[in-house]
């Protein structure tokens, strides 16, 4: 299975927040659960955490005829094409794969948490005891060994599934012109495309922290296509300027008059 | 220090000296370990230093040890660097380094190029000790702040690595007999004549006489 670009897609329609992708994301990979305390929703851990990468966010959606329906969003990594993350990341520990999606080579990973602000989704996590960021890398290895990701095969509605990115993407219109209505593809049309492609119920603005256009920071393009060649051209030229002043002017002697003191 | 007889004249005292090379030894420790950081072929610098993680402390620790030697030049020279009319006149000049002229003003301590490089190192250190706070720990500051930190604390090792190459061009073979002042601490008196005249004559108890 190696070589083929993959796409996996949520189809938040089928999803019935059961939960059972969570858990099996942490048994896969071997992450610790924290105790956590009720604030008022079915939604747990609160947030995305460094021991849990994939989370069920529980939204209580109201429409404009006052009729009460959830969202369920299974958040985690998007796998983008244009990777915030990897371009923030100076140790190489973030990494495009051949498959298409951004692992993460923990061992590498210094913990200078620079990938944590610029991912737009906010999916990296750090972890302080080890000093290392955790987030899904989509069952990478797995996915080599021609398996699914633990969380598609723990997925009992079909809501979760994964292919070579022509057949999903296919299967993704398909599925929001059958659906109709409000429904929409959510992944391909930024950062160079998502490797996680979602197909929502409503548009993506009325999802909870879902960017509804998710850039590469502006931040970042700067830090790291402007300032950062120009820190060695910047020197460079100067040390230019310095060797040619010295060719051509010479070295600034003192004043003849003043040779030799008074 | 017997070869510094009556021509030589003392032009730094020992704790400018002290702290000139703690600022210059970190600044330069700071800016290769974070082109090392940055650079994946420059990582040849953190491997000496026993890897990336190492380094990133290393170069954490060199920046705190450049804020507190930054902070204390700030108060030991902001008097000699603070700019005066005749500095425009100086820059209007390019200083005599960039073509002939007879119309520069006389200079006290330092000449306007040396307060300009001063007050950019001021400055732009202030944003990449600023920056590099926030980068020890972004996860405590908004998304924003965070993001930001990153492009200012490179956009300011620019800056401050331009104006370190500068500075030691002509600090050594640009002007030869100056690197003494960092060194002994003297520099000759037709040196002195030549780069702080109004200085010298203050101290000697004279007027300037052009």
């Amino acid at each position: 299975m190696k070589d083929i670009e993959y796409i996996k897609l949520i189809d938040t329609t089928r999803c019935t927040a059961c939960r059972g992708c969570q858990v099996a994301c942490k048994q896969w990979n071997e992450m610790p659960a924290s105790k956590t305390s009720q604030f008022g929703s079915y939604q747990n851990p609160p947030d995305l955490q460094w021991n849990t990468w994939t989370l069920i966010r529980f939204q209580e959606h109201v429409n404009k005829d006052g009729d009460f329906k959830w969202l369920f969003r299974k958040d985690g990594c998007m796998h983008c094409t244009d990777a915030a993350c990897v371009k923030a990341c100076p140790s190489g520990a973030l990494f495009h794969t051949e498959i298409g999606t951004v692992g993460l080579n923990r061992d590498a990973c210094i913990g200078c948490k620079a990938c944590t602000s610029a991912c737009p989704f906010d999916i990296p996590k750090y972890n302080k005891e080890t000093e290392k960021v955790y987030k899904c890398d989509l069952c990478y290895s797995r996915l080599l060994a021609g398996k699914q990701p633990a969380c598609v095969l723990s997925c009992i509605t079909g809501a979760l599934t994964i292919g070579d990115k022509e057949t999903m993407m296919k299967k993704a219109y398909d599925r929001v012109e059958q659906l109709g209505g409000k429904a929409v593809v959510y992944g391909d049309k930024f950062v160079g495309g998502t490797h996680v492609i979602y197909i929502l119920a409503e548009t993506p603005a009325e999802y909870d922290k879902l960017p509804a256009n998710p850039k590469v920071p502006a931040s970042v393009v700067l830090w790291k296509n402007l300032f950062k060649p120009f820190t060695l051209i910047g020197m460079g030229a100067v040390a230019g300027m310095a060797a040619l002043h010295y060719l051509i002017k010479g070295p600034h002697k003192v004043h003849e008059k003043n040779e030799g003191g008074e | 220090m017997s070869q510094h007889t009556a021509d030589m004249v003392k032009v730094t005292d020992a704790t400018e000296r002290i702290v000139h090379w703690i600022l210059a030894g970190s600044c330069l420790f700071c800016l290769f370990s974070g082109l090392g950081l940055m650079f994946r072929s420059w990582n040849f610098i953190p491997a000496l230093l026993g890897g990336l993680y190492a380094a990133k402390w290393m170069h954490i620790f060199s920046g705190v040890i450049f804020s507190f030697s930054l902070s204390y030049a700030y108060f030991m020279w902001r008097k000699d660097c603070t700019f005066e009319p005749d500095d425009a006149k100086w820059i209007a000049n390019g200083g005599g380094y960039l073509w002939e002229t007879d119309n520069l003003p006389p200079v006290y301590k330092y000449n306007a190029g040396q307060k300009l490089f001063f007050w950019f190192v001021m400055i732009f250190g202030i944003g990449i000790i600023a920056s590099g706070l926030v980068m020890w720990n972004p996860l405590i500051f908004p998304d924003l702040v965070a993001r930001w930190s990153y492009p200012l604390h490179v956009m300011s090792a620019m800056v401050i690595g331009s104006f370190f190459v500068v500075h030691l061009y002509l600090g050594t073979i640009g002007n030869p007999g100056t690197a003494t002042a960092m060194f002994t601490g003297y520099c000759s008196r037709a040196w002195c004549e030549t780069h702080c005249p109004r200085w010298l004559a203050e101290r000697d108890g004279k007027s300037v006489t052009e």
